[in-house]
């Protein structure tokens, strides 16, 4: 398949996949490289006074040797997410920020009000802004009128596993903004989930649970590397259209057995 | 002075240090980013950066997110 751009760089791998939740940091590993992930999320939380040594985290993530998506999850307000950002832009060496601010707690719905406001700032200071938001159309258009060539609409709640809640509302977006990076962000729980996501012709998938949360989370990366990739063809390639009645596909022309005068 | 560590308080002798005397002092590690009072600080501004009684820090590094 052929590559992609996001955001300037060129990747073979559609699929973005998150650092957290993994039964241990060898099968994060493991589950990152199987997947054929190219882009990992990750994140910045306090550290402990005292903690002079290596960060064994950062040592795997860099081992890896993938592209770097910081995020600024739990933040609730735009100024938190800002600060965050420029937190993570100095101890991660990039412009990239996954764009997060809270509106919700109980279904940790993006704030789209917060979120158009962090960007714009965030955008004058020169980042590079993969707004994590809900799957409405004039938030999208308010996001991409700022400058974001990217965007990324919630599939269902994070961590929730509940797949497309909306395909409409994300056709709908593919559909008005064809020039833009779509990505199904949240919520994807199997690889038919993303499969869908890719047959809208979304330009790919951000997913942590689904497969860290998985029986066997290195052989479910595998299984999300093969469904980004058939979704992708699929969509490419242009699906049949649907017919309600049937329409058998072997020929009928010299079907034995009628005969004119039976 | 008092201030505020990642949300826990620590009492120090000194009236005023600057931030870069207090992370040594605290042994914070490499790869960290501070925020003063919910601002940013860049790193390259940690020797001029003076912290005061009742201030609030919070330093952070790298881990897990999705």
């Amino acid at each position: 398949m052929k590559k992609w751009k996001l955001e300037g760089k060129e990747f073979d791998s559609r699929l973005m996949i998150g650092s957290a939740l993994y039964p241990s940091p060898d099968i994060m590993k493991n589950a990152i490289r199987a997947s054929g992930s190219e882009i990992v999320t990750v994140a910045l939380r306090r550290q402990s006074a005292g903690e002079q040594g290596s960060n064994p985290f950062w040592e795997i993530i860099k081992e890896l040797g993938v592209t770097v998506l910081p995020n600024t999850a739990g933040c609730h307000t735009a100024k938190e997410a800002i600060t965050t950002a420029m937190m993570a832009r100095e101890v991660f060496d990039t412009n990239w920020i996954k764009l997060e601010v809270i509106g919700n707690q109980y279904n940790l719905q993006p704030d789209p009000f917060a979120l158009v406001e962090a960007t714009k700032i965030l955008i004058d200071e020169g980042f590079n802004v993969l707004p994590y938001m809900t799957d409405d159309l004039v938030l999208a258009q308010r996001l991409a009128d700022m400058g974001c060539t990217t965007l990324m609409p919630w599939g269902s709640p994070i961590g929730s596993g509940r797949g497309l809640m909306n395909p409409y509302n994300l056709k709908v977006i593919r559909k008005q903004f064809p020039t833009l990076n779509l990505i199904v962000d949240a919520g994807i729980g199997k690889p038919s989930d993303a499969i869908e996501a890719m047959e809208l012709g979304f330009d790919g998938v951000l997913l942590n649970s689904a497969v860290a949360l998985a029986q066997e989370p290195v052989m479910m990366g595998e299984a999300f590397k093969y469904a980004i990739h058939a979704g992708r063809l699929s969509y490419e390639a242009g699906a049949m259209q649907k017919r309600d009645m049937a329409s058998p596909s072997t020929p009928t022309v010299g079907t034995p057995f009628w005969h004119q005068f039976a | 002075m008092k201030i505020s560590i990642n949300g826990e308080i620590k009492e120090f002798t000194q009236e005023s240090l600057t931030l870069k005397e207090l992370l040594d002092k605290m042994l914070f590690g490499k790869g960290i980013a501070v925020a003063l009072n919910e601002t940013f600080i860049l790193r390259t501004t940690y020797s001029e950066t003076n912290i005061n009684d009742g201030d609030r820090l919070d330093i952070l590094s790298p881990v897990q997110g999705g």
